[in-house]
């Protein structure tokens, strides 16, 4: 699962004028065509920079993303939500590891991502630096931040870069599951007795706003947006996302007699916009450079994961070290 | 740090200082995974994972890609066991690279293709030849093409992990999983008598 708001580095479009310019029209063309660009082709340095970051960051926020669940499988109210939720964690992990692999077909090594992630070198998707009180917190990633992430990643799937939308949709399909089950998890608690249905309104008043935060800070068209839209990196702008999500699943929420805690939320029937109260963006900074309720921690747990498979890695490696590492295919 | 949420983790103790470095090898081997999902359908490339050995990244595999749906048969090889041709521009067949059959005897390849670019490689099937590149030039005869070929691989057979016929066992059971289906969870019901209550 993950949202919009990747964070791009700021490269000048500047360095195009390095490419070989016969080599860069061939590839624009290619694009324009709707053709996939595959790990072999040649592709601008731009590019290859900027996809190894969006899908790295990706990767990263379904393992992170499996965290905040993940501690609630042992709590979850009953066998068969237990069941459900423990597939789902599989499915983040399993989704970060397909995108590991679609990024290294760039270039960039499994092993320097994980590195760079448990040294906070990377990034990843915002909203699970948020902590899950409670079992409706986790039914609300469930179904909505889930809902959020398919949003973005339906669309990044029509993206140009052949691995990456293979494992999208096969992550899509997967998330299908993911959906129905939390919207399902939700269902019940609303619907249930007064102190679940309290429970449930809770949750949903702690991530009304980390969600809105979670499609990233509203669009500000620059060249380099440009450039990423040109060349399907980037599909839809944060702000597309933020309202497609908005408009599937409001109506779900009202639906169930929840209340989102922003008076001003209403849908302008004459521009079809969502109109709401904008998040505390300068929150979202902060968050983002690791201040945010739960970042250490979230590090720290993967530290620890990291530190206590050393020895099962140092013992498998003995066995592996007459195979030489080589990139993945596609 | 806040107060930890984690049950498992408010008893262990957590690492905050950066890890030292890690050696450079720490690093596992790449495989490549084909699975067959249907009987009508070809072997196809599924992606790819990291482990130690063959047998592992064949169980690996197993999770991976099987986890969610059953399927037929699954096939692994390392990633530096396949030979990799370029990719051809379009309208032109890989295989006018590959002209020369200098007999097509010998140890038994494995031959997938690419037809059309962000799809997946497909099983196109096998040929006996001294080595890749002549595989290549005896499937440029021997093998059907719907259309040109933008990209292939070859590996040995030899080289695979194939799942046999006893292993199918291993996927009896996925169908029984209705919890990991979209289709296990209705919720029209509850809505609508929820709905009736409130009115």
């Amino acid at each position: 699962m993950y949202g919009g708001g990747y964070l791009f580095e700021k490269t000048s479009p500047d360095l195009l004028k390095e490419e070989d310019q016969e080599k860069l029209a061939a590839f624009e063309a290619r694009i324009d065509r709707g053709e996939k660009i595959e790990p072999h082709d040649w592709m601008p340095k731009l590019y290859r920079q900027q996809l190894i970051r969006m899908i790295e960051q990706h990767a990263h926020s379904e393992i992170i993303g499996a965290l905040p669940e993940g501690t609630w499988i042992t709590r979850a109210p009953g066998f068969k939500r237990k069941l459900g939720l423990m597939a789902k964690v599989q499915d983040e992990v399993g989704h970060a590891q397909l995108l590991y692999s679609a990024a290294e077909t760039l270039g960039k090594s499994r092993e320097q991502m994980i590195d760079d992630l448990i040294n906070g070198r990377s990034k990843y998707s915002n909203i699970f630096n948020y902590p899950a009180y409670t079992w409706a917190d986790s039914c609300f990633i469930s179904w909505l931040v889930d809902a959020g992430a398919i949003v973005n990643q339906v669309a990044n799937s029509k993206g140009s870069y052949g691995p990456y939308c293979r494992a999208l949709e096969r992550i899509c399909i997967e998330e299908s599951f993911h959906l129905k089950f939390g919207h399902h998890c939700v269902t019940y608690l609303a619907t249930g007795t007064p102190r679940q249905r309290q429970m449930m309104q809770e949750a949903l008043n702690r991530w009304w706003y980390p969600m809105l935060m979670f499609f990233g800070p509203p669009d500000k068209i620059s060249a380099h947006t440009e450039i990423l839209m040109r060349w399907k990196v980037k599909i839809l702008s944060n702000d597309e996302t933020r309202q497609q999500w908005l408009d599937m699943y409001v109506p779900k929420i009202w639906e169930l007699g929840l209340t989102i805690p922003d008076d001003k939320l209403r849908k302008n029937e004459e521009t079809g916009k969502w109109e709401f109260t904008q998040p505390d963006w300068e929150e979202f900074k902060q968050v983002i450079n690791g201040n945010g309720p739960c970042n250490k921690e979230r590090l720290a747990v993967r530290r620890m994961a990291e530190k206590r498979g050393e020895w099962v890695r140092r013992a498998i490696l003995v066995k592996a070290s007459n195979k030489k590492y080589v990139t993945p295919l596609a | 740090m806040d107060k930890i949420l984690d049950p498992r983790l408010q008893r262990l103790t957590l690492i905050n200082e950066p890890l030292p470095a890690k050696p450079e090898l720490d690093q596992l081997p790449t495989f490549e995974v084909f699975v067959k999902s249907r009987a009508a359908r070809p072997w196809r490339h599924e992606g790819s994972l990291h482990a130690s050995t063959l047998e592992m990244a064949f169980v690996f595999a197993k999770e991976q890609y099987s986890r969610r749906g059953t399927c037929l048969g699954i096939w692994v090889i390392a990633t530096h066991d396949l030979f990799v041709t370029d990719y051809a521009d379009n309208q032109t067949d890989i295989y006018d690279q590959f002209t020369e059959a200098p007999g097509c005897s010998g140890e038994a390849w494995e031959v997938f293709h690419m037809y059309k670019r962000g799809t997946q490689h497909t099983h196109a099937g096998q040929v006996s030849a001294p080595t890749p590149q002549a595989a290549l030039a005896c499937a440029r005869n021997a093998l059907e093409r719907p259309r040109p070929v933008l990209n292939a691989w070859v590996g040995a057979a030899g080289k695979f992990r194939k799942s046999t016929p006893e292993e199918e066992a291993m996927w009896q059971t996925t169908p029984e999983k209705l919890f990991r289906e979209a289709i296990d969870y209705k919720t029209n019901e509850k809505i609508k008598a929820f709905k009736a209550t409130q009115s």
